[in-house]
Formats: structure tokens, C-alpha cells, sequence
């Protein structure tokens, strides 16, 4: 198989290759929040799942991409062999990829550039976590593991106060309340209630949020998303490989990465994701559209402070002005830009390793009709936004529906 | 300013040394002058290694803050408290740490002076407002 190399010196050290078309062919995804079975079998689940949805077998898999952060703490590490293994395929290699709550993300950008290269024309891309049966400090003591431990987790920063930290930076600078930031739970939660596989179904109000305990100020629990045990996978091929199976499929037509500083004292303006901007900036050049091109939209809202700078980062909206679209209800389903359609981290849960796949499927599921009630109408390009960390590392995706 | 650097010590234990005493060492690049946290081991502007090491005043103002109902493990045992960015006086570098005894953001509106009083292997850099 050939493969046509192609590479853009955009800048210094930014190059963006552009090989084979990148589909994805099937979708799998088990339902996010508290689940019995163990990390491996709910990664088998998905695995199913979406082998089945693309019309394949395992036999056809020739490498399975897999994320993940704490396998560990379900006693389960070095992950993608044993995968591979129990879906009967020992033989095809597997990597297990870490990079934080934006892993599932990352991973999918590796799986997309090597079939893009060449080297596999259909392969698994499976993210998965399970963290629920860990008690509350255990869980925010792992997730603390993911910052920049020696400056803010070893001087008792969780991730919520992390996250808190830049809210009270962003409410400070910008005309923005905390009402604000509860207008963008309220409407990610009524998302959610669309969405079957969601972890946290339940209406709220703005009141509902105010009034819910602090836990990191200015963030309450209803600006904060769930621990979520869950598992997600796709089947990424070439364009040979989806023409022959028969079975519909969306096309990745733009890919980017950034990176930010690990910590955030040392971002020279905390209320922006650097990774955020350099990883559209690639997927807008690699898919050449703008901002204005997007018909929704997946960020990566683990906190309600993130889904206004997200958007902002994306270039839907100016520096500043992300709570005043938000209060207009712009970001609504089927509003302006449909923003987390699924119900977003907030609402469908966020099992870390598993997330930024999750992203992939929803695209999957609205551009294949799948979506039911919470379908974005007339939807032909969608975009997945995922980072690890407070944002030190990104991944972005934009996607086209094939007619 | 200019101190030779300890041989023994790394440049985290630096770090720690010098917050002891109430100081943030700093790295200043020999080839830009661009100023960077002594544990930086390359300069971001230029990329080169060689840096003067410059002892700094722990003194600063609070540029934002949180205060957690939730901690990680080892702060269990502290009573309320923030979690500081502060950017140091007169110098574009900011740092953060543990704010002891902070129950509500009233006690610590932004702009707050800060200092640094002590590194703690359980709790970090400790904070003090000046």
C-alpha cells in the first residue's frame, strides 16, 4: 500500500502530514458512571460493540490503540496484550497510551496518523477507565498524580482547585458570574438527559447549582463532572478498507495536537488552554475551515469554567465573551453551535481514559443518524476537543459526514 | 545573586533549600537573561543550559486562589486553606503554594501580599500573607 507523504513546514517544529483518508467505521461505547465489571471487561464491551457496528471481525484488526490512566488501581497494567488476547486476536500488536483525561484523544490521533501512513488499513482505537470503587480522596489523590505534582498537587491542589484556581482568574477578568458558569451544567445536563449512555441524568436549575456545596471555590459539585467507570472504541481504516465493508462511515478530515505548560503559574494568562488553540489552529488548516464551518461541537467541559475557555480557545466565540453566549442560550442544542450535544464530561461522565473516544462515537452516532432525540439537525462537520490535565496537552478532530 | 551552584544538591532540593529561607531561587540564563524557575533545566527562549542563579525575595500578590472542601491525601490532617498562584514583586515569574488557615475567600481578595515562609515535605511551599 502506498501512501502519499505530504509535509508542511508550518512553523518551526509544527508539521502536518497528510497520508491516506481516515474513516471511522463503527462505534462502540458502554454506558459512563458507576459499573460492576472489571476494567477488562468493560473494555471488551466496547471493543464488541464497535467491531460488530463496523460490520468486521477481530481478525480484520491489524493493531489496537488503547487509552487508559489508572489501571492500576483495578489491578490491571501493560493493558493492550490482554485485550487483544481475550478478543482472540494475541498476535496483533497493541500500545497502551497515557496522557492524562485527554488520553482518549491522543490515542486517537496516534491510531489516525498510523493508518493514515500506512502502516494498518483497519485498527481498534479503545479508551477505558474504572475508578468508581476507589473511595473520594483515593480518586482525587490519582487525579492529582496528573498535574505538575512538585508545584500543585504536592502543595494540596486537587484537580477541581486547579480548575477552581482558573474560574476565579477567568470571573476576575471577563463579564462573566458565577450564574454563568451554572448556565453551562444546566444545559449540558438537559443534553444529557438525551443521551442513554449518560452517567448523570438529572435536570437542574441555576438555582440547583448555586446552592450545591463548594468544592473548590468559586466551583460548586454542579460545576464539577463525575469519577466515571466506562469504555468507548472505534474502528479507524482506510478509504479501501470502508468502501468495501458497506457499512457507513464519517471521514477525519482535520487533526491537530498542542501542548501547554504543565503548571498553571507558569501560563502567562491563566485563562486561556495554549494546547487548545494550537491543536484547532492544526485541525482548521488540516481540514482548511473556519470556526464558522463547525456544526457542534464535543469539548472537554470536566468543569464549567473549561467549557467557556474551551470555546473561546476553539474560536466560536471572542476572548471574554463565552458567558454571554452561553446566557443567550447559543451553545443550546441546535442552538448557534451545538456545545456537548451528548451532555458533554458533566453530564455523560468523563472516565478519563475513555472520554476523548466517547467524543469520537457521539460525532459517530450524529453523522450516521444514530443520535436519536439529541440529533444536531442538518449536522455534516462535527469537532471533538479533549485535553489531559489542566490543558498541558490537547488533542483536536474535526469530522465530515459522508453522503 | 551569581552564588555557585552546590554540587550535591539537585535542583528540586535547591529549590527546597532556598524556600526554607524564605526564598525562590531563580534561574537567569547566561546567553538571554530570560528569567526561569531553578528547576527549569533548559531556557525556553533560547534553549540553552547555563544559568546564574538568582535568590529571590518569596514576596509577591496573589494573582488567583481556591480554597477545596475535598483535599488530596496528606492534607487531610491541614485545616482549611488555599491553594496560591502569586506573582513575585517586581519580577514576571509566578509560583504557587500552600496558603495555611484560609477559610473563605473574603480572607484573601486577589492582589493579597504573600510571602514564603517554609517548604514542607508534606505540604509544599507554605505560604504567609506579609
Amino acid at each position: 500500500m502506498e501512501a502519499l507523504y505530504i509535509f508542511i513546514m508550518l512553523k518551526p517544529f509544527s508539521i502536518i502530514y497528510m497520508g491516506e483518508k481516515v474513516y471511522v467505521l463503527g462505534a462502540g461505547s458502554t454506558k459512563y458512571g458507576k459499573l460492576n465489571e472489571s476494567i477488562i471487561e468493560i473494555a471488551l464491551n466496547a471493543s464488541r460493540d464497535a467491531i460488530d457496528s463496523a460490520g468486521i471481525t477481530p481478525k480484520d484488526v491489524k493493531a489496537g490503540y488503547i487509552s487508559n490512566v489508572f489501571g492500576v488501581a483495578d489491578k490491571q497494567v501493560h493493558m493492550a496484550p490482554v485485550i487483544m488476547s481475550n478478543l482472540g486476536i494475541p498476535d496483533v500488536p497493541g500500545l497502551t497510551i497515557e496522557s492524562a483525561c485527554g488520553s482518549g484523544s491522543v490515542m486517537f490521533r496516534e491510531a489516525f496518523a498510523n493508518v493514515s501512513a500506512g502502516f494498518y488499513d483497519c485498527v481498534l482505537a479503545l479508551g477505558v477507565e474504572k475508578v468508581t470503587h476507589t473511595s473520594t480522596v483515593e480518586s482525587t489523590t490519582l487525579f492529582s498524580y496528573c498535574s505538575d505534582f512538585f508545584y500543585e498537587g504536592g502543595n494540596g491542589a486537587s484537580f477541581p482547585g486547579l480548575f477552581g484556581s482558573m474560574a476565579r482568574a477567568y470571573l476576575a477578568t471577563y463579564d462573566a458570574t458565577e450564574e454563568d458558569l451554572a448556565r453551562v451544567a444546566v444545559k449540558n445536563h438537559e443534553n444529557g438527559l438525551l443521551n442513554p449512555k449518560a452517567h448523570v441524568k438529572k435536570k437542574i436549575t441555576v438555582e440547583d447549582v448555586l446552592k450545591s456545596p463548594v468544592v473548590a471555590s468559586p466551583l460548586k459539585l454542579y460545576d464539577c463532572c463525575p469519577f466515571s467507570d466506562g469504555a468507548s472504541a472505534v474502528i479507524l481504516c482506510n478509504e479501501e478498507f470502508a468502501k468495501k465493508s458497506g457499512n457507513p462511515y464519517i471521514e477525519v478530515i482535520g487533526s491537530g495536537r498542542g501542548a501547554s505548560p504543565a503548571s498553571v503559574q507558569s501560563r502567562k494568562d491563566i485563562t486561556t488552554i495554549p494546547s487548545t488553540v494550537e491543536a484547532s489552529r492544526q485541525a482548521y488548516k488540516m481540514a482548511n475551515l473556519t470556526p464558522k464551518d463547525i456544526d457542534f461541537v464535543e469539548v472537554h467541559d470536566c468543569f464549567t469554567i473549561a467549557e467557556l475557555i474551551d470555546i473561546e480557545d476553539l474560536g466560536f466565540f471572542p476572548k471574554g465573551s463565552a458567558a454571554q453566549a452561553v446566557r443567550e442560550g447559543r451553545t443550546r442544542l441546535n442552538g448557534e453551535i451545538s456545545v456537548n450535544p451528548s451532555g458533554g464530561l458533566k453530564s455523560k461522565g468523563h472516565p478519563i481514559g475513555a472520554t476523548g473516544v466517547g467524543q469520537v462515537v457521539e460525532v459517530f452516532e450524529q453523522l450516521t443518524n444514530r443520535a436519536g432525540e439529541r440529533t444536531v439537525k442538518d449536522a455534516e462537520i462535527a469537532m471533538t476537543h479533549n485535553f489531559g490535565a489542566t490543558g498541558a496537552s490537547a488533542a483536536v478532530h474535526i469530522f465530515k459526514k459522508i453522503k | 545573586m551569581g552564588e555557585s551552584k552546590s554540587k550535591s544538591l539537585s535542583p528540586r532540593e535547591l529549590f527546597i533549600k532556598y524556600a526554607k529561607n524564605g526564598e525562590i531561587l531563580l534561574n537567569q540564563c547566561t546567553k538571554c537573561n530570560n528569567i526561569v524557575l531553578e528547576t527549569v533545566y533548559y531556557c525556553d527562549k533560547c534553549f540553552a543550559k547555563t544559568f546564574k542563579q538568582m535568590p529571590y525575595k518569596g514576596k509577591g500578590k496573589v494573582v488567583t486562589y481556591t480554597i477545596q472542601s475535598v483535599v488530596p491525601e496528606g492534607f487531610e490532617d491541614a485545616n482549611s486553606y488555599a491553594w496560591v498562584i502569586f506573582k513575585l514583586d517586581d519580577c514576571d515569574v509566578n509560583v504557587s503554594g500552600f496558603l495555611p488557615d484560609i477559610s473563605s475567600p473574603s480572607d484573601l481578595p486577589i492582589g493579597t501580599k504573600i510571602k514564603v515562609v517554609d517548604f514542607h515535605d508534606n505540604h509544599g511551599l507554605i505560604l504567609q500573607k506579609d
